[in-house]
């Protein structure tokens, strides 16, 4: 299915192009051989559209599989990838990028060691209480974002409302519009590490979800596998966030969609989580790059879409996973 | 060789309390061992301890012969396997996919389990008689099933030590006696041992009439007060002693099968 969209979304824009033309432009950049193709379509798929497409790809895998990761190893369904402090981290780090450098040239950079320091902070947080309680670790995870949170209203508060605040405004709801290349092969490193982890201690997720005492008893290292789980969690949330945004509803809505579709079982939730949140993130960028003239934000878009997709496959499966 | 021996056990959560207090205790193969006491006298406390939740201020704890603080959680779950006392079934995974991870200890990230791991895990239903409800959600299983699934969890760790904390605490009389012939069968036919903290005083001589070696330790005030054969140790003063109740200890016709009477609180 990924695949299938991959190529369905380059093929569908302002410009539309045949997909004998993209698969003659993809060939032609790997091996350099000469298709005879129009230099413009040309641009146009290996320039704009495969990049956007892999970022839509690489963005919904990683929230989503984030998403399924915190939700299985906090024991609770309702947390999203936003957990432990990510997104707020990150937004805030963007909104003090574009306040400092009235630009927001840094916001990718500076959202992601925001984004980051977040996390370290959630988590020294929940260490204070002693121990690896879960609880702890949610409770540090909340405060830590909100005191992110309020941080950021302070510099929306503070910036320029002519230039600034709407710049603040727009990153934080989301988009691909504005991703520099170059960050996005920035961000693809977080990504990628954040992904292989998940993906490598996707078997362990089941145990962990028992709980620390019994997740102990069954013979694994708690604390170092929920600290791994975390770290590819967040690296995977805060490279994604800071090349497109927050997009809220995916790192929590994925993981349930894929929880109807296939069970709870992490081995194959945490990879289906990715092909469809990939899947997901793909389709809603190309709705809205060519619903209208202008592009609207992700966002926005998420939710208008997914949420009607959700109730339909509740009524569907009954909600039968939970 | 004792399976587990605990030596001059102490463990306190804060200075100004010490919750166990040279604890003793030895256990050896096909042996129960039935950790019973008033309400928070350390139970589950002793528990942690045995599992390394809570870390040992002074004492030894020998699983097998070795030093369980130096044991990594993958070396003791090959040794011993624990039943938790409630659950909390946050997940609707599937049976075999509960009793699939008591053979976790054996796998490392790179390597999920194999289809031996699955016909061990299948062999485990089959003893807990389960069997056909592999893939059964289990938060829809009764409580009864419920503690019949976690005990199934455990046997496929194949260890030698079975850890349950009140394994029968949310059970109603069928299942109390399923869960404690299921133990009577594991101990006789796989020379098991069992440590368990437990409310119900009679099952101490349910096993006991049942022809296993079985102890009994009253734990009060942090440590064990009196420990042997439940013959010995369960007897109307003891219980007095510990309890504050008077009980009468009575026995069935025939004389063999006895069982604990409580009548009323001092």
């Amino acid at each position: 299915m990924p695949i299938f969209i991959f190529f369905f979304s380059i093929c569908v824009g302002r410009y539309d192009i045949s997909v004998g033309d993209v698969i003659k432009s993809i060939l032609q950049l790997l091996s350099g051989h000469d298709f005879g193709l129009s230099s413009q379509t040309f641009v146009l798929v290996t320039r704009v559209r495969i990049p956007r497409t892999l970022q839509g790809l690489f963005v919904g895998a990683c929230l989503a599989a984030s998403g399924t990761c915190f939700q299985s190893i906090f024991r609770n369904p309702l947390v999203s990838s936003g957990m432990l402090g990510v997104s707020s981290g990150s937004g805030f780090g963007a909104a003090l990028s574009i306040l400092l450098f009235g630009t927001s040239i840094f916001a990718g950079g500076f959202s992601f060691v925001f984004g980051m320091m977040a996390v370290a902070l959630s988590y020294l947080v929940g260490k204070i209480a002693g121990g690896n309680s879960t609880i702890t670790l949610v409770l540090g995870g909340t405060i830590i974002q909100s005191i992110f949170q309020a941080l950021l209203s302070l510099l929306k508060y503070v910036a320029d409302t002519e230039t600034q605040l709407p710049a603040i405004t727009y990153w934080l709801m989301g988009s691909f519009a504005s991703t520099k290349s170059s960050d996005f092969l920035y961000a693809l490193i977080p990504m990628t590490l954040g992904l292989f982890g998940m993906f490598i201690f996707r078997n362990r997720l089941n145990v962990l979800s028992m709980g620390d005492r019994e997740a102990r008893a069954l013979g694994i290292d708690v604390g170092k596998n929920k600290l791994a789980v975390i770290s590819s969690a967040s690296l995977a949330t805060a490279g994604a966030v800071a090349v497109s945004g927050i997009i809220g509803w995916v790192g929590l809505v994925i993981p349930h969609i894929c929880r109807m579709l296939f069970g709870n079982d992490n081995k194959i939730i945490v990879p289906t989580s990715m092909a469809i949140g990939g899947s997901f993130m793909v389709l809603i960028d190309m709705i809205c790059r060519t619903l209208t003239g202008s592009e609207i934000p992700l966002g926005i878009v998420t939710s208008i879409v997914g949420g009607p997709f959700f109730i339909y496959l509740l009524k569907k499966t009954k909600g039968k996973q939970w | 060789m004792d399976i587990l021996s605990l030596q001059d056990v102490c463990f306190s959560y804060n200075e100004k309390r010490t919750i166990l207090n040279n604890v003793n205790l030895s256990i050896e193969e096909g042996e129960v061992f039935c950790i019973v006491g008033p309400n928070g006298c350390g139970k589950s406390t002793l528990i942690d301890c045995i599992l390394g939740i809570n870390k040992i201020d002074s004492g030894k704890i020998l699983l097998a012969g070795k030093d369980t603080c130096k044991m990594k959680p993958n070396e003791f779950a090959k040794y011993a396997a624990y039943v938790p006392q409630a659950h909390a079934q946050t997940f609707s995974y599937t049976v075999m996919q509960i009793v699939l991870m008591g053979r976790t200890f054996t796998q490392n990230i790179f390597s999920p389990g194999t289809k031996e791991d699955k016909e061990i895990a299948l062999n485990a239903i089959e003893t807990v008689g389960l069997r056909g409800y592999e893939e059964r959600d289990y938060s829809t299983l009764s409580g009864g099933e419920l503690q019949l699934v976690l005990i199934a969890r455990a046997i496929a760790q194949k260890s030698k030590l079975l850890i349950m904390d009140e394994p029968t605490a949310h059970l109603d009389f069928k299942n109390e006696i399923r869960c404690m012939e299921l133990i009577c069968q594991l101990v006789k036919e796989n020379n098991l041992s069992v440590v368990m903290a437990t409310h119900f005083l009679n099952q101490a001589y349910f096993l006991e009439n049942a022809g296993i070696k079985t102890s009994v330790g009253l734990l009060n005030d942090g440590c064990f007060e009196i420990t042997g054969e439940p013959s010995n140790v369960l007897i109307p003063e003891n219980l007095s002693k510990t309890f504050n109740i008077v009980a009468e200890v009575a026995a069935d016709a025939s004389g063999e099968r006895k069982y604990i009477l409580p009548l009323r609180n001092i």
